[in-house]
């Protein structure tokens, strides 16, 4: 009978191990897609255990943060430049670091969060402004001491939109609500009835003062930054993940269906709308002659101001950050593919790709 | 269409849409608190009451084999082929056979247990959508008649815990995991209570019935300790739903756990 109850207890192990491999397998999806941004000729990117400098004009690599890998560190929210020269960089390890922008030192560390830093962290004149997913944004001073902390009611993983005129900064949070903040002393001064959806996208600020948001609620707002009310909805055919962005003439907004819709910024009335067939996550980049969209099934459409396509780019993988604007370069950051980063030119020829060495 | 869509349209998204569902009548009646773990909680009872006739099964097939391991045929053939076990299990298969019992038939249920336990896990994980990547993902699965944009990000605390983490209750520094222990010990009550008293002791069910009890709560207390909370609550819940099945149809074996009364007749 030994044989017997060695073989089932056997049997039950190999159950066990097939049952921790396919949970532990959704487990390893808890992850995000990269983030990218420039300053100068670098690019940052955090993606998975590491921050890197890229130089933007030969994609080759400058430094990475860690030196080792470190599975317990994560990063993935755009790493931010302040005025005096820090890089900022949120992980999922609840740590924000400073980071020198030159060598990828350590300046300091905050670890006050008790959740993860999925957005990216603003920076002002008045400090850095970090949200969390713990629903707390929490201003820093430039040495990585607490300012202030304001709690929202959900997760916040969203940058805010600062508005230098009232040294105030906007505020998107999870729990369905714009929240208006004294950016010195962390006060209250509005915040928005629900709007019916979480947002997870940075508001747009314009110079009359009207802020652009989308939610989940399928809707592109526009808000009065004065004291958050409506100012006008446009319907959206689904979840408005990405924060719109502006011209001078127009609000440029998009939906997971893969619509890129054209707006009146005074208005709200449509002017056009495509589809680009995959989901939109990130916004757009805008440049004097065209928009160039990145799409979740890796397809980066760089579009007429009258809504043509000029032309289309695939690369290998998926597209759900949104194209950064380098010296020479639109610079694209790629999740799950053979590359980190791919530049093209304005005509859309590849000039460069990053894979980091191992 | 690959295994994983396969799985992911037959198996995850139901289990999540049903997830939200509940959720979503929870929290407008209630408000948004504590909801998700007791959206889990109404979950289990479902899928109890879907595997209800599974149960039953079980609950008949060990019936079958405790009267058939009771019977003179099965003693005459113990006692006649002890020194020749391939013999033995021959002549048992045979009777078996000519039985219409199959020893494996009351293991089925715990084994259907799997893909549902697989399933719940990634259903809870999906739903909570802590990450990007895993809100994106939600998006695409969610059926339209689910309010999503009301209800999203759900709210994933429960009592003292956060359903997506592994559960620990701080008593005075100590972390203690207190769902975990629960799962261990309402695992194997349930094991226990469950288990048929065989006439042999020393035969094949009665060994894999020892093995089960003895590796069943330790099983499932190792992945209450390793994954989210939400699933040590399903656990919990399906335990004491299970013992409850038993006990309603009378079938609760008392004398497993409380060795004084092993003479004690039987619930019944």
């Amino acid at each position: 009978m030994k044989k017997e109850q060695t073989s089932f207890v056997l049997l039950l192990t190999i159950l066990a191990l097939l049952l921790a491999s396919c949970m532990g397998g959704a487990a390893s999806t808890t992850t995000s897609w990269p983030g990218l941004s420039v300053h100068d000729d670098t690019a940052y990117l955090a993606y998975n255990q590491f921050v890197y400098a890229i130089d933007t004009k030969s994609g080759t690599e400058l430094w990475r943060f860690p030196d080792e890998n470190d599975r317990n560190v994560t990063f993935y929210a755009a790493p931010t430049m302040t005025a005096d020269g820090q890089l900022i960089v949120g992980g999922y390890n609840k740590v924000l670091y400073s980071l020198n922008p030159e060598n990828g030192s350590e300046n300091w560390t905050f670890d006050q969060a008790t959740d993860r830093y999925v957005g990216s962290a603003l920076a002002t004149g008045e400090g850095i402004f970090a949200p969390n997913a713990d629903y707390s944004l929490y201003a820093i001073d430039t040495t990585g001491k607490l300012m202030w902390s304001f709690p929202a009611e959900e997760a916040l993983w969203a940058k805010p939109t600062a508005d230098p005129d009232c040294t105030c900064i906007y505020l998107p949070s999870m729990d369905h609500r714009i929240y208006a903040i004294n950016a010195e002393d962390g006060n209250l001064i509005w915040k928005t009835d629900p709007l019916g959806g979480a947002i997870v996208g940075s508001p747009s600020l314009s110079p009359e003062e009207i802020l652009y948001t989308g939610t989940f609620n399928n809707e592109v707002i526009a808000l009065s930054a004065e004291n958050g009310s409506n100012v006008w909805e446009h319907s959206a055919e689904n979840w408005v993940w990405a924060g719109p962005i502006l011209d001078e003439e127009q609000v440029y907004a998009s939906d997971l269906n893969g619509n890129l819709y054209a707006l009146e910024k005074i208005t709200g009335k449509i002017i056009w709308q495509i589809n680009l067939e995959s989901a939109i996550t990130e916004p757009a980049l805008i440049t004097p002659d065209a928009l160039y969209v990145s799409t979740e099934n890796g397809i980066l459409y760089a579009v007429n101001p009258d809504s043509t396509i000029r032309w289309t780019r695939e690369v290998s993988g998926k597209l759900n950050a949104a194209p950064v604007l380098a010296a020479e370069a639109i610079l694209v950051a790629v999740t799950d593919g053979d590359d980190l980063i791919v530049a093209f030119d304005a005509n859309g020829n590849q000039q460069w790709t990053f894979s980091p060495e191992e | 269409m690959d295994i994983s869509s396969i799985w992911n349209t037959i198996i995850i998204e139901p289990m999540v849409n049903t997830l939200l569902g509940i959720y979503s009548v929870l929290t407008s009646i209630f408000g948004p608190e504590n909801m998700f773990g007791l959206a889990i909680i109404i979950f289990t009872i479902l899928i109890r009451l879907i595997t209800y006739p599974l149960t039953y099964q079980q609950m008949k097939s060990g019936q079958a084999m405790q009267d058939l391991q009771k019977s003179k045929e099965w003693q005459t053939i113990q006692k006649k082929y002890k020194d020749n076990k391939e013999k033995l299990a021959q002549e048992q298969m045979k009777i078996y056979k000519e039985k219409g019992v199959s020893p494996f038939s009351s293991c089925l249920p715990t084994i259907i247990q799997f893909p549902i336990i697989i399933g719940l896990y990634q259903s809870i994980i999906r739903a909570l959508a802590v990450t990007p990547t895993q809100l994106l993902g939600l998006s695409f699965n969610i059926y339209p008649f689910i309010p999503a944009a009301a209800i999203i990000p759900l709210n994933q605390h429960f009592l003292w815990m956060n359903l997506s983490e592994p559960e620990r209750l701080n008593v005075m520094g100590v972390a203690i995991p207190v769902l975990t222990i629960l799962v261990v010990i309402t695992t194997f009550l349930q094991s226990k209570l469950m288990a048929p008293a065989t006439a042999q002791p020393g035969d094949q069910g009665a060994s894999m019935s020892k093995a089960m009890n003895l590796y069943m709560p330790l099983l499932m207390g190792w992945l209450a300790y390793s994954f989210s909370a939400g699933l040590a609550l399903y656990f919990i819940t399906s335990n004491l739903i299970g013992i409850l099945q038993y006990g309603a149809m009378g079938r609760l074996d008392w004398r497993n756990i409380i060795p004084s009364r092993k003479t004690d007749s039987k619930v019944k």
